[in-house]
C-alpha cells in the first residue's frame, strides 16, 4: 500500500465518521432547515469520498458520477427542499414521535446493530475501504428510524435521502460504485422521486391545511 | 434491435397521447399503441420459444422463458386495460370526475408505466432492473392520486413512500451481489448481467449472498405487495381508476415478484434452493394469512379484491418456494392465472362503480338486474379467483398444492395444509360478500343497462383466456413453463 492510498484511506475514515454525525444531527435536531442543511452536508461529503476514489483509483466513470452527484444532492435537492419548505410556509419545528433523547438512544443502538452485522462481512474484505460498510449501513438505518417515526412529510423525505446516501456509500467502498449506466438510472430514479414527493407535500398542504401525516388516515379498515 | 422495438412501442403511444387533446381520438391511439404492443410480443415470443434465449442491443437486454411470460402478461392485461379506460374514463369524464385536458397525462402515464414494466422484463443488468422497478412507481404515483382528493392523496403518498423506501432497501441487495459478482467477473461493466452472473454464481461468496437476497426479497417483496410490507397496496389499489387497480394487480405485483426470483434463482445456485426457497414460503404463507380477516369482514369490494392480490401473490411465492416441477410450473401458471382473473375482476369492479357511484358493498344490490352482462362475467370470475373447479385458478392452485405436498419436506407439507384452509376460508369470504352485491333487488333510482360497450369487450377478451386455460394450458404456455422450470432446476 503507498503512503498516498493510506493518507486517502485515513482521510475517507474522518469523512464516514462525519457523515454519520451529520445522520446524527437529523435524527436528534427538531428543526426542518438544520435537517436540511445537514443532508447537503453530508451529500458533500461523499461527494468528496467519490472524488477522492476517483482520484485514486483513476477509474473514469467515477468521475462522472462525482460530477452528477455534485450537481444533483448538494446543489438541487437541497435547494428544491428549501423551495419547497418556503413555498408551503410550515413550521419549522419538526414533531417525533418519539422523544429526541430516546431517538438518540435508539440511533446508537442501531449503530451498533450496524456494526455487528456487517462483521461477517468484514472479515472478507482485504478493500481498504472495508469499515466503511457498517457506517454506510448505519446511515441507511437511520434514515429509515427517521422515516418511520417523524410526522413531517418533509422529514419522511429526508429519511429516504439519508437511506440513498448510505446506499451510494456501500456502494463506492465495497466496489467503487456502479456500473456508470446503473448509476445514471439511479440518480435519474432519485431526482424524479424527490420531485414528485415534493409536489405532493404541497398538495397535500392544500388539501389538508398541514403536512402532518398523521392527518393522513382516512384509509383504514 | 428486435426488443428495443418492443420497448418504443409504448414510448411513442406515450408521447402521442400527449400532443392529443379530444378524448375521442387519443382514446383509439392508446388502443392502437398497445395492441401492437401486445401482436408484436407475440413474434417476439415465438424468437425466444424457439431459440430459448434472445439477447439484444450488446447484451443489454436479455430474454428468455421467465421474461417472456411476464412480457405476455404485461401486453396482455395492457392491452385489455388500454380498451377497458376508453370507456371507463369517457364515463368518468361525462360524470365530471375531472377535465378533459387532464386525459392526456392518464394516457400517457398508462404507456409510461406499461413501458417501465417491459424494461423490467427485457433487462439483462440488474441495477437495470432495480432503476426500472423505482421507475413504475414515479410512473404510477399520479395514477394513483388521479381524482385528486383528499383520500386520494393520502394512497398517492402512502404509495410512493412505501415503495421506495422497499426498493431503496432492494437497492443494498443489488449492490451486494455486484460486490460479490467483481470479486469474480472482475470486469466492471457486464458484472450485473444476469446472463453472466448466472455462469459463475456457484463461486460467489454465501455470505453476501444471504445478505442480498433478505434485501431484495423485502425490498421488492414491499412492491409486489407481500405481506407484512403490503399495507400501501389496498390503499393505492382501491383509489386508482379501475383499469390501473387491474394494472397493478395483475402486472405491477408480477414483474416485482419477477424480480425476486431472478434473485432466488441466482442464491439457489450459490447456496443452494433451501435457504431463498424458505424465505419465499414463509413470507408468501404470511400473505395468505394476512388477508384471510380482511377478506372475510370487507366493506369495500376494491379493497376485497386487493386482499385477493396479497393471498395470490402469497400462493405464487409459495409455489417458487415449494419448487419441484410442480410447484414452479403451477406458480407460473398461478401467475398467468390470476393476472387474466384478477383483471377482469378490477374491471367488472369497475362497472359497478360507474353504475352505483359507491365502494361500499353494503349499498350494492340487484347487479344481475342492473348490468346483467357485467354480472355474469362477475359471477365466472369469483368462482374462477377462488379456486373452484373447473377453472384456471384452480388448476394451478391445484399444482402449487402438489408442489408442497411432493416435496416430501415437513415444512413444505405444514405449509400446503395451512394453504388449503386459507383457500377454503377466502373462498366462503369472497363468495360471501361478491354475490350480496350480484343478487338482491336493486333501488329503483338504478337505471338498467351497461355503461359502455369498450369495457365490455376488454372483460370478454379478458374471459376468453380465463375459459381457454380453463380447458386446457396452450401448448405454447405450456413450452413457456416447461423453460421456466428447466431455468429454475438448472441453479
Amino acid at each position: 500500500m503507498t503512503e498516498q492510498v493510506i493518507v486517502s484511506s485515513r482521510t475517507i475514515d474522518i469523512l464516514a465518521v462525519l457523515m454519520l454525525m451529520t445522520t446524527i444531527v437529523l435524527v436528534g435536531t427538531s428543526r426542518l432547515r438544520t435537517s436540511i442543511w445537514a443532508y447537503a452536508i453530508r451529500s458533500f461529503l461523499l461527494t468528496w469520498v467519490s472524488g477522492l476514489i476517483a482520484y485514486f483509483s483513476g477509474i473514469h466513470h467515477i468521475f462522472i458520477a462525482t460530477g452528477i452527484s455534485l450537481a444533483l444532492k448538494v446543489i438541487l435537492i437541497p435547494g428544491f427542499l428549501f423551495y419547497i419548505v418556503n413555498k408551503t410556509k410550515v413550521k419549522t419545528d419538526v414533531e417525533s414521535v418519539i422523544n429526541y433523547t430516546l431517538s438518540l438512544l435508539i440511533s446508537c443502538g442501531l449503530i451498533l446493530i450496524a456494526y455487528y452485522s456487517t462483521q461477517s462481512i468484514i472479515k472478507f474484505e482485504n478493500d481498504f475501504m472495508g469499515h466503511c460498510l457498517p457506517v454506510s449501513l448505519a446511515i441507511t438505518l437511520l434514515g429509515f428510524f427517521v422515516m418511520i417515526t417523524r410526522k413531517k412529510a418533509i422529514t419522511q423525505i429526508l429519511g429516504l435521502l439519508a437511506m440513498e446516501d448510505g446506499l451510494f456509500f456501500a456502494a463506492l467502498s465495497t466496489s467503487y460504485g456502479m456500473p456508470l449506466i446503473v448509476e445514471l438510472g439511479v440518480f435519474f430514479d432519485i431526482l424524479v422521486s424527490v420531485i414528485i414527493m415534493g409536489i405532493y407535500v404541497y398538495r397535500i398542504k392544500e388539501t389538508f391545511d398541514s403536512i402532518d401525516t398523521d392527518s393522513l388516515r382516512e384509509l383504514k379498515e | 434491435m428486435e426488443i428495443l422495438t418492443l420497448l418504443l412501442i409504448p414510448i411513442i403511444t406515450a408521447t402521442a397521447c400527449v400532443f392529443i387533446r379530444k378524448h375521442s381520438i387519443s382514446k383509439y391511439v392508446s388502443i392502437a399503441g398497445s395492441f401492437i404492443a401486445f401482436v408484436y410480443n407475440i413474434f417476439l415470443n415465438y424468437d425466444v420459444y424457439t431459440n430459448h434465449t434472445l439477447s439484444g442491443l450488446n447484451s443489454f437486454f436479455y430474454l428468455d422463458a421467465l421474461s417472456i411470460l411476464s412480457t405476455q402478461i404485461v401486453t396482455l392485461v395492457g392491452f385489455a386495460a388500454a380498451l377497458y379506460s376508453a370507456g371507463y374514463m369517457e364515463a368518468e369524464l361525462h360524470e365530471g370526475a375531472f377535465r378533459e385536458k387532464r386525459l392526456r397525462w392518464y394516457y400517457f402515464l398508462f404507456h409510461m408505466f406499461i413501458f417501465t414494466m417491459l424494461l423490467v422484463c427485457v433487462s439483462n443488468n440488474l441495477g437495470i432492473m432495480w432503476v426500472a422497478i423505482e421507475a413504475t412507481t414515479l410512473a404510477t404515483t399520479f395514477l394513483v392520486g388521479f381524482y385528486n382528493k383528499k383520500p386520494h392523496q393520502e394512497a398517492a403518498w402512502k404509495y410512493i413512500i412505501i415503495c421506495t423506501v422497499g426498493i431503496t432497501l432492494a437497492l443494498f441487495g443489488v449492490i451486494l451481489t455486484y460486490h460479490s459478482a467483481k470479486g469474480v467477473i472482475g470486469e466492471i461493466g457486464y458484472a450485473l448481467n444476469w446472463s453472466e452472473l448466472i455462469t459463475v454464481a456457484d463461486k460467489f461468496e454465501p455470505h453476501l449472498i444471504r445478505l442480498a437476497f433478505l434485501f431484495i426479497l423485502i425490498g421488492y417483496g414491499t412492491k409486489a405487495g407481500l405481506a407484512p410490507m403490503h399495507t400501501w397496496l389496498p390503499d393505492a389499489h382501491s383509489q386508482a381508476p379501475s383499469p390501473i387497480s387491474a394494472l397493478f394487480s395483475g402486472v405491477l405485483l408480477n414483474c416485482s415478484l419477477y424480480g425476486i426470483i431472478r434473485f432466488h434463482i441466482l442464491t439457489s445456485k450459490c447456496i443452494g434452493p433451501d435457504y431463498s426457497g424458505t424465505l419465499l414460503m414463509i413470507f408468501g404463507l404470511i400473505s395468505v394469512l394476512v388477508s384471510i380477516p380482511f377478506i372475510l369482514i370487507q366493506k369495500d369490494y376494491k379493497r376485497l379484491l386487493a386482499f385477493s392480490s396479497i393471498e395470490h401473490i402469497g400462493i405464487i411465492a409459495l409455489g417458487f418456494g415449494f419448487g419441484g416441477m410442480y410447484g414452479v410450473y403451477g406458480a407460473g401458471l398461478h401467475a398467468f392465472n390470476h393476472a387474466v382473473v384478477k383483471s377482469l375482476l378490477f374491471f367488472c369492479s369497475g362497472n359497478l362503480f360507474l353504475k352505483y357511484k359507491t365502494r361500499e358493498i353494503e349499498k350494492i344490490k340487484g347487479a344481475i338486474k342492473t348490468i346483467p352482462i357485467t354480472a355474469v362475467i362477475s359471477i365466472i370470475a369469483i368462482f374462477a379467483i377462488t379456486g373452484t373447479p373447473p377453472f384456471n385458478i384452480f388448476v394451478s392452485e391445484f399444482m402449487v398444492l402438489a408442489g408442497g405436498f411432493s416435496s416430501g419436506s415437513v415444512l413444505s407439507i405444514i405449509f400446503s395444509s395451512l394453504l388449503v384452509i386459507g383457500i377454503v376460508l377466502i373462498f366462503i369470504g369472497f363468495i360471501y360478500n361478491m354475490f350480496k352485491m350480484i343478487f338482491g333487488t336493486p333501488a329503483s333510482v338504478i337505471p338498467v343497462g351497461e355503461v359502455s360497450k369498450f369495457t365490455i369487450a376488454a372483460m370478454l377478451f379478458l374471459l376468453f383466456f380465463v375459459l381457454v386455460v380453463s380447458i386446457y394450458v396452450p401448448p405454447v404456455l405450456n413450452e413457456i413453463l416447461h423453460n421456466i422450470y428447466d431455468i429454475v432446476r438448472n441453479a
